[in-house]
């Protein structure tokens, strides 16, 4: 076998396809923990070294004196066939890498915003960029032991979410839980509301 | 463990020459890497460099090239660019997300989901 060279000015016919999908939410909502319950390897964890440029630009409560530094990015994998893959990636959560944000969200299908409904402030941040940037996302409510229950007709009104916008209550830990917020965000990304 | 680390912020200079970006056109995370069939391989390569021409006759996206090398994407991102540039790889250009996923993937990807 072997593959073809490609040729100069032309396209080759994609001989695979990953497709990129975001899991964003406050710090500590449970988004490594959702990468890990559905991912069929071990989140793989990246470090990405970044240098000084752009780092504390945003944030006035502490300056980084070191000139390079480390932000952790995980990442997982779902195989739907030889060929065919999902990665989930998991934004990094301090507001001082936004800027990260940028290149993650870039050709990405879709985004969960994980809520935590303690804390439900958290994530104002992520549903304003993907609503922003015209991302279709979902938000995924992240039902913590010993958390109230919340409505999502009241998780849409605290998050001010138009009505097309898909809410599911989910628990990260479980399997089937993190499957069907998958499901709803890609035929969401696909389908429309 | 024994053996010393010179420091792995020596090894990453070794590995780029110091450069944070990849040469020529930018690519995604998700990029699909593929190695040029064929071509004898120089003998002055990098394991790094040999590691990813073995991983990527198998098509491979960026990410998972990174994680196989244990090395932040940057800087896989600047040795798959020195291979592209010396025509030993062919890295896979942005498409519009939209345009990638039709009707047949759309199913696929939702029963491959729901088979979980």
């Amino acid at each position: 076998m072997g593959y073809a060279v490609s040729e100069p000015g032309t396209t080759r016919a994609p001989s695979a396809l990953a497709i990129k999908i975001l899991i964003a939410g406050g710090f500590g909502v449970g988004k490594t923990t959702m990468v890990g319950t559905i991912s069929e390897i071990r989140p793989l964890h990246t470090e990405e070294l970044l240098s000084d440029r752009g780092i504390g630009v945003d944030d006035t409560s502490g300056v980084e004196s070191k000139t390079t530094t480390t932000v952790a990015l995980d990442f997982g994998r779902i195989t739907i066939r030889d060929g065919l893959w999902l990665y989930l990636f998991g934004t990094p959560g301090q507001d001082r890498f936004w800027f990260m944000w940028d290149e993650l969200a870039l050709g990405a299908l879709g985004a969960v915003v994980l809520a935590d409904t303690r804390r439900l402030q958290d994530c104002f941040p992520a549903v304003d960029y993907f609503e922003q940037r015209g991302i279709p996302f979902v938000v995924g409510v992240n039902c913590f032991d010993g958390a109230r229950r919340y409505e999502p007709g009241k998780v849409r009104r605290a998050l001010g979410l138009a009505e097309h916008i898909p809410i599911v209550m989910c628990d990260v830990r479980r399997r089937a839980s993190v499957r069907d917020v998958l499901t709803t965000l890609v035929t969401y990304a696909v389908k429309g509301a | 463990m024994t053996g010393e680390d010179p420091g792995p912020l020596i090894r990453l200079y070794g590995l780029t020459g110091g450069r944070a970006r990849p040469q020529g056109e930018s690519f995604d995370l998700v990029a699909i890497v593929v190695t040029v069939g064929d071509l004898p391989q120089p003998s002055d390569l990098l394991p790094e460099h040999r590691a990813v021409l073995s991983l990527c006759r198998r098509p491979t996206p960026v990410a998972d090239v990174a994680a196989h090398l244990r090395l932040p994407i940057n800087i896989t991102r600047v040795i798959l660019g020195d291979l592209r540039r010396d025509g030993l790889i062919s890295i896979e250009r942005p498409r519009p997300v939209a345009q990638t996923i039709d009707e047949r993937i759309y199913r696929e990807v939702l029963d491959g989901l729901r088979s979980l």
